[in-house]
């Protein structure tokens, strides 16, 4: 269980909450996504989840360890996809471990889960942005966490990378972990979400399951656009 | 055969065993290469048969040689620290005012006419001021992440002990106290003694421990702040208690031999060259190559030419050509930002 317990949140230096009276759960094995406008609060929800962020209102109850993978990540280095993805491989070893065989074998087979095992020796500064966003998963995997937390993955994705990435997701459900996303994407949101959550200016406005809450209705009032689709897809299935 | 990242893969182990054996060469070749009894190196026959040989070697050569060893291998590998730590391969200690401070504190020394123990613990004090200076602005700044501020705050610092050093060069008596105060800021081993070499080591090979044990969580750490914690590392804590080791390493060895330039920002470069960017390896390899490359430089300054050359000048000369060769083999490659 990951619970959000009227959580309010306020960066330094600013006046406004990112998040007010915010309260959210979420369950191990299934996804959960976060829909909501611009600067919703749907980042500052996820750096909640995942520790980085200290609410300074309320409360988080969270089981187990989470992988957080940002939107955004500096790659000054130009390190192997294997040693990045062993980096993975930090919450188990000392301050002063250095990891060994077995943690290459699990960067490996963590690797060959996302479909990059060819690529463990290429530098990733040299793979593309899809390429790069499953190798990030793949270091997610290696924690061994019970949540992956993730903020748009999905972004500047093509549809295969997101079809790829979405499959990952789906198995590490199916394993009994949970994932914690946000997301831009209705169709991939659609097609990979149990749940949903729609956030607007720092307070949830829905909370449900995909069938729900993903509504046109809904996500009409949440953008204040207008929305309309004929079919609704259905979840994508591990191959 | 495939990597183990963090371990050693068997060909960095090569590398880095062959590093060794060259640089236990070149220690020896430079200890016997010098200018007495008459120029370039000293036969086994000279020193049994010439005391003088012997003590030359042993009282002048050794602590010299011991000297830039330490130097090299402290600059090499706390210069690799500080661009993993700041995420950025441009980064050295005098970004954070470190070396100026440093140049301030034995300006302040040599224009008091104070010895050469006041001398090392005053520029070794201003280096630590400098850098406590500069991380408690960074702490006062309102924008930009944790790396922006420091660097940030560490200019302002660098920019205000050099003008302090050109004041107190302003006002320095301009036949005695002035050529000391411009030598010492060109770096140099001339002085080195065991002494100086005593007081040195045991903070230079501290910081170099710390470097060296923690390579991989220092590595880590050049990851942005976010993705570190999320992976269980402790960024704020763990960079400073890095920041505060290398700097240390760097006042040390700079309160001994002044500013000598490059060798933190050039031998990274080259040593993420030979043995990849995983820091678990370029650390090591860091203090290797900086340790080799110093007592090089240092050999070439005192045995060149009749007269000793500053080793700050030869560390800038070789460093500048070998930076530029680099930049022009497309070794150095500007990463995704």
């Amino acid at each position: 269980m990951l619970r959000f317990r009227t959580v309010s949140y306020r960066y330094k230096g600013e006046k406004t909450y990112a998040l007010s009276d915010f309260s959210l759960s979420a369950q191990p094995g299934r996804v959960t996504a976060l829909l909501g406008p611009n600067g919703s609060g749907k980042s500052t929800a996820l750096g909640i989840a995942a520790g980085w962020l200290v609410p300074v209102g309320g409360s988080i109850e969270r089981e187990g360890r989470v992988a957080f993978l940002p939107q955004m990540e500096r790659l000054a280095f130009s390190f192997s996809c294997l040693e990045y993805v062993t980096f993975g491989r930090a919450p188990h070893l000392p301050y002063l471990g250095i990891p060994g065989g077995q943690d290459a074998n699990l960067a490996r087979e963590a690797l060959a889960r996302v479909g990059m095992a060819e690529k463990a020796d290429k530098r990733v500064t040299a793979l593309s942005g899809g390429e790069l966003q499953l190798v990030r998963l793949a270091r997610a995997l290696v924690q061994e966490a019970l949540w992956t937390v993730l903020d748009e993955p999905t972004d500047m994705l093509d549809p295969a990378h997101i079809l790829a990435l979405g499959g990952v997701l789906r198995a590490i459900t199916a394993a009994g972990g949970g994932v914690l996303l946000s997301t831009h994407d209705i169709g991939f949101a659609l097609a990979t979400a149990d749940d949903a959550a729609l956030v607007k200016e720092g307070k949830l406005v829905a909370q449900g399951t995909r069938a729900e809450v993903l509504n046109p209705h809904a996500l009409g009032a949440l953008y204040g656009v207008p929305f309309a689709w004929d079919r609704v897809p259905g979840p994508l299935h591990n191959p | 055969m495939k990597a183990i990242p963090g371990a050693r893969t068997p060909s960095q182990g090569l590398r880095l065993g062959v590093g060794l054996l060259a640089l236990l060469a070149l220690t020896l070749a430079a200890l016997s290469f010098g200018r007495y009894p008459s120029p370039g190196f000293l036969s086994i026959r000279t020193l049994i048969e010439d005391p003088v040989a012997l003590r030359v070697l042993t009282l002048i050569r050794l602590p010299r040689v011991l000297g830039a060893l330490l130097l090299g291998a402290t600059l090499g590998a706390t210069g690799c620290a500080f661009q993993l730590i700041f995420a950025n391969p441009l980064v050295d200690a005098g970004f954070l005012g470190v070396s100026q401070g440093a140049s301030f504190g034995a300006a302040l020394a040599l224009i008091a006419g104070a010895g050469p123990l006041f001398l090392f613990g005053s520029a070794f004090g201003f280096a630590a001021l400098a850098l406590a200076l500069s991380v408690f602005l960074a702490s006062r700044l309102r924008f930009g992440g944790a790396v922006l501020r420091l660097v940030l705050s560490g200019i302002a610092v660098s920019a205000f002990f050099s003008a302090a050093v050109a004041l107190i060069k302003y006002g320095a008596d301009p036949h005695k106290q002035l050529p000391e105060i411009t030598y010492w800021m060109m770096g140099g081993l001339s002085s080195a003694n065991w002494r100086n070499l005593s007081l040195a080591a045991p903070l230079a090979l501290l910081s170099l421990g710390f470097v060296l044990s923690t390579r991989w969580r220092i590595t880590l750490l050049s990851l942005d702040e976010a993705t570190a914690a999320s992976l269980g590392a402790k960024p704020g804590l763990e960079r400073g208690l890095t920041l505060g080791f290398a700097a240390a390493g760097v006042a040390a060895v700079t309160a001994m031999a002044g500013t000598v330039s490059w060798v933190g920002i050039i031998v990274p470069h080259a040593a993420r060259i030979i043995l990849g960017s995983d820091g678990s390896s370029t650390l090591g390899g860091s203090a290797l190559l900086g340790a080799a490359f110093v007592v090089f430089a240092d050999a070439l300054a005192r045995g060149l030419f009749p007269g000793e050359l500053p080793l700050g000048i030869v560390t800038a000369l070789l460093g500048t050509v070998v930076f530029f060769s680099l930049l022009l083999s497309r070794r150095v490659r500007v990463e995704r930002g």
